[in-house]
C-alpha cells in the first residue's frame, strides 16, 4: 500500500519538475535577443505578409496566451512546427532521439562496466605499482576535452588506419528497410565505435574513481572485517560484501551521468557528424529555430528526469534500507 | 585449574605508525581453560581488542604479530600458514563483535549471512543451512520467522543475538566476544549476558569476553585477565580477582566501578591519569606513574609473581598485596596522587 503511495508521490513530483522545465524553456526562448521570425521571414515580405505569418505561428498574441497554447499543445504531444524544416518538431526529434540514446547508453554502459570493475580492482590493489600507474592515467582521461579526444581518435583510427568511418551513422547510399535493420547492421555499429569510444573513455573516470574510493571506505567497515574473521574467501569478501556495498552510490551516479552525457553529446555528435539530438540542438539554436530547440531541450530534460526516477527505483532494489524506510 | 586449551605466550603485536612501531601488546601471557568464560579487562587502548583480534589473525593492515606464541589445539596460531589459519576461522574460533549493526552486511538478509557461513564454511546444503539457521534462532531466542529480515529491521539487542547465533553456527570451540554488550542499555546487557552464559554452560563453550567493564566480568566470568598498557597485569580466577586483587591496577579498577550486585556500596574512586602512550612507554612498571604504591624499584622491569597457583601478578610488590589491598580500599590513597 505504502509502495503505491510512494510511487504516486514520485510521479506527481515528476510531473511538477516537468512543468517547471517546460515553463523555464518557454520563457527562456522568449527572453533571447532577436526576433525568432528574422530567420524565417524574408525581408522582402511586406509588413502585412509578415504579420500574417506571425499570426499563423501565434506570435502576435500576448505572452500568457502563447504560454497556454504552448502547454495545451504539449499535453496533446504537439511540439509545434520547425521553422527551418517546415515539418513537425515531434517528427524530427523522433528520428534523432534513438541515435542519441544509442550513443549515450552504449558508451555509458561500457564506461560504467569498465569503471566499476577497474575501480574495485584498484581498491583491492591499493598501494601497488598498478594503482600508482593507473590513477594518473585515469585522471588524464578525465582531463582530456571530448572534442579533442574525438579528433585524435578520428585522426588515428579513421584517417590514418582507415579502420572506422569518420562520421554519420551509415555509409553513403546504404539503404535499410527499417530502423531495427539499421541499428543491427555492421555498417551502423562501425560508425558507432569511434563516437562511443570517445564518450566511454571520457566517462569511465567518474565511476572508476567513485568505485575505488567507495571500496576503500567499505573495506574498512566492520562487516568486511567480520567476513574475513569468518574465514570467507577473498573473492567473497571483496566482491560479495565490499563491492556490493560500494556499488550503491555508483548506480546513482549513472543516472546523473546520463544527463551529463546528453550535454557532452552535443560536442561529440558535432565532431562525428552523428545525427543526434545534441547536434540538432546546436544547429537549431544557431538558426533560431526555436520550436525545434525547445523540443530538443524538452526531450533531453525528459530523459534526465526519467533516469533519475530509474536511479531511485534501482537504489530501492539494491539497498534494502531504502525500500523499507 | 582445568587444562588450558588456549595458551598465549609472550604475545607481541606491533602497529607501524609512520616509521615507528607501537607495541600495542607487549609480551602478554595467559591461559584459557576449556569450558570457561574468561574476561579480558582493561581501559581503552590497553591492547585487549588487539589481543582478541590477534587470536583470529585478522588484524589491521599496519599491524603484525611480531613475537610470542598462540598455542591452540597443539598448533601455534602465530606461525601456521594463512591457509591453515583460515580453515580454523569460525569453525574453531568464532567472534562476536562489539557493534552488531556494523558487522552485519546491510544489503543481505540475516538468513543469507547465516547461510553464507553454514554453506561456504560448514559445507552444508541449502536445506541443511535453512534448518540450522532456524535452530540457531531458536537458541538465541528470536522467532525464526525473522530470518528473512534485513539487519536494519532488528533492534540493537536483537542484532547482538543474531551475532551470537552467527558465532554459534559451526559449533566453534572458542568464541571471542569483543565488548559484546557495550553498545546496549543495561537491561538488554543483562539479557544478552544471561543468554551467553546459558549457552556457554549448555554447549560447553570456551569464551573470551573482552570488556572495559569489570562489572560485566564479575557478572558472568569464571576467570579474568587484567591488561594494562599492552601487558597482562594480573590473571586468575574470578574469585581471586574480586576478593584478593593483587595488582594495584586491579584494586583501582574495583574501586572505580559500581558494586556488581547493584548495591551502592559507597563512593566510586577513579584512577587518576591516563594509560601511557605506547609509542613511548615508561621504563619499568608501566603503571608506576599512576600507582599510589610505587617505589623506586618500580623503575625496573617488574617480575611475574605467582601469588597463588594460577594467579600470576606483574608487580614488584605482589608479595605485599594483602597490606596494599587495605590501603587501596581507602579513597584518600588514590586522591593523594592527583
Amino acid at each position: 500500500m505504502s509502495n503505491f503511495k510512494a510511487v504516486g508521490s514520485r510521479l506527481l513530483q515528476l510531473a511538477l519538475v516537468l512543468w517547471a522545465v517546460v515553463t523555464i524553456l518557454f520563457l527562456m526562448f522568449r527572453l533571447m535577443p532577436g526576433n525568432p521570425m528574422a530567420a524565417y521571414i524574408d525581408p522582402t515580405f511586406t509588413l502585412e505578409q509578415q504579420q500574417q505569418l506571425m499570426a499563423q505561428f501565434g506570435l502576435d498574441k500576448p505572452l500568457w496566451q502563447q504560454y497556454l497554447i504552448y502547454l495545451g499543445n504539449l499535453l496533446q504531444g504537439e511540439l509545434g512546427q520547425s521553422f527551418r524544416y517546415r515539418e513537425p518538431v515531434g517528427q524530427r526529434i523522433w528520428i534523432l532521439l534513438p541515435n542519441t540514446l544509442i550513443l549515450t547508453f552504449s558508451s555509458l554502459i561500457i564506461a560504467y562496466a569498465f569503471g566499476i570493475l577497474a575501480g574495485a580492482y584498484l581498491a583491492w590493489r591499493r598501494g601497488s605499482w598498478v594503482e600508482q600507474a593507473a590513477i594518473p592515467m585515469v585522471l588524464t582521461t578525465r582531463a582530456m576535452p571530448e572534442f579533442w579526444l574525438g579528433m585524435v581518435l578520428l585522426a588515428i583510427f579513421s584517417f590514418s588506419l582507415g579502420w572506422f568511418p569518420a562520421g554519420g551513422t551509415r555509409d553513403p547510399g546504404a539503404e535499410y528497410s527499417g530502423l531495427l535493420d539499421l541499428y543491427t547492421s555492421r555498417d551502423f555499429l562501425a560508425h558507432l565505435v569511434l563516437p562511443a569510444a570517445t564518450l566511454a573513455i571520457y566517462s569511465q573516470g567518474l565511476p572508476l574513481l567513485l568505485m575505488r574510493s567507495n571500496m576503500l571506505d567499505v573495506m574498512k567497515e566492520d562487516f568486511v572485517t567480520m567476513a574475513r574473521i569468518k574465514g570467507l574467501s577473498n573473492w567473497t569478501v571483496v566482491v560479495r560484501h565490499a563491492a556490493r556495498n560500494a556499488l550503491l552510490p555508483v548506480m546513482t551516479s549513472f543516472a546523473i551521468a546520463v544527463g551529463y552525457q546528453l550535454q557532452g553529446n552535443v560536442v561529440v555528435e558535432s565532431v562525428f557528424s552523428w545525427p543526434g539530438l545534441g547536434r540538432e540542438l546546436v544547429n537549431a539554436v544557431a538558426a533560431s529555430d526555436y520550436p525545434l530547440a525547445q523540443g530538443a531541450f524538452l526531450m533531453i530534460a525528459l530523459v534526465v528526469i526519467l533516469m533519475n526516477l530509474l536511479a531511485d527505483m534501482l537504489y530501492a532494489i539494491l539497498d534494502p534500507r531504502v525500500s523499507h524506510a | 585449574m582445568t587444562e588450558a586449551f588456549l595458551s598465549v605466550r609472550n604475545l607481541r603485536v606491533s602497529y607501524q605508525v609512520g616509521r615507528n612501531f607501537v607495541h600495542a601488546v607487549d609480551g602478554a601471557s595467559f591461559d584459557i581453560p576449556k569450558g570457561s568464560i574468561t574476561g579480558l579487562v582493561g581501559e581503552s587502548g590497553c591492547g585487549k581488542t588487539t589481543v582478541a583480534r590477534a587470536l583470529t589473525r585478522v588484524i589491521a593492515d599496519n599491524a603484525t604479530i611480531s613475537g610470542g606464541q598462540i598455542l591452540f589445539n597443539g598448533k601455534d596460531l602465530a606461525r601456521i600458514p594463512e591457509k591453515e589459519m583460515n580453515a580454523l576461522r569460525w569453525r574453531d574460533i568464532a567472534f562476536i563483535p562489539q557493534s552488531a549493526m556494523n558487522s552485519l552486511d546491510p544489503v543481505y538478509t540475516v538468513e543469507y549471512q547465516l547461510g553464507e557461513v553454514l554453506r561456504r564454511r560448514g559445507g552444508m546444503s541449502r536445506a541443511q543451512a535453512r534448518k540450522r539457521s532456524e535452530e540457531l534462532f531458536d537458541m538465541v531466542g528470536i522467532d525464526p520467522g525473522r530470518l528473512t529480515d534485513y539487519p536494519h529491521q532488528f533492534s540493537g539487542g536483537m542484532r547482538q543475538r543474531v551475532a551470537i547465533a552467527l558465532a554459534l553456527a559451526l559449533d566453534p570451540k572458542l568464541i571471542i566476544a569483543d565488548e559484546p554488550v557495550t553498545a546496549l542499555d543495561v537491561i538488554v546487557q543483562r539479557q544478552i549476558l544471561d543468554q551467553l552464559k546459558e549457552l556457554q554452560t549448555r554447549l560447553g563453550l570456551s569464551v573470551i569476553l573482552v570488556t572495559h567493564d569489570i562489572s560485566v566480568v564479575a557478572y558472568i566470568c569464571d576467570r579474568t585477565v587484567v591488561m594494562y598498557a599492552g601487558k597482562v597485569a594480573e590473571s586468575g580466577s574470578m574469585q581471586a580477582a574480586l576478593t584478593a586483587p593483587s595488582h594495584p591496577y586491579t584494586m583501582g579498577l574495583r574501586n572505580a566501578f559500581p558494586d556488581l550486585q547493584g548495591a551502592a556500596s559507597g563512593v566510586l574512586t577513579p584512577i587518576e591519569g591516563a594509560p601511557p602512550n605506547l609509542a613511548n612507554p615508561p621504563t619499568g612498571c608501566r603503571f608506576k606513574p599512576r600507582c599510589p604504591f610505587a617505589l623506586d624499584l618500580c623503575g625496573s622491569e617488574p617480575p611475574v609473581v605467582d601469588v597463588a597457583p594460577g594467579h600470576p601478578v606483574l608487580c614488584h610488590r605482589a608479595s605485599e598485596s594483602a597490606a596494599l589491598r587495605i590501603e587501596a580500599a581507602k579513597t584518600e590513597t588514590w586522591m593523594a596522587r592527583a
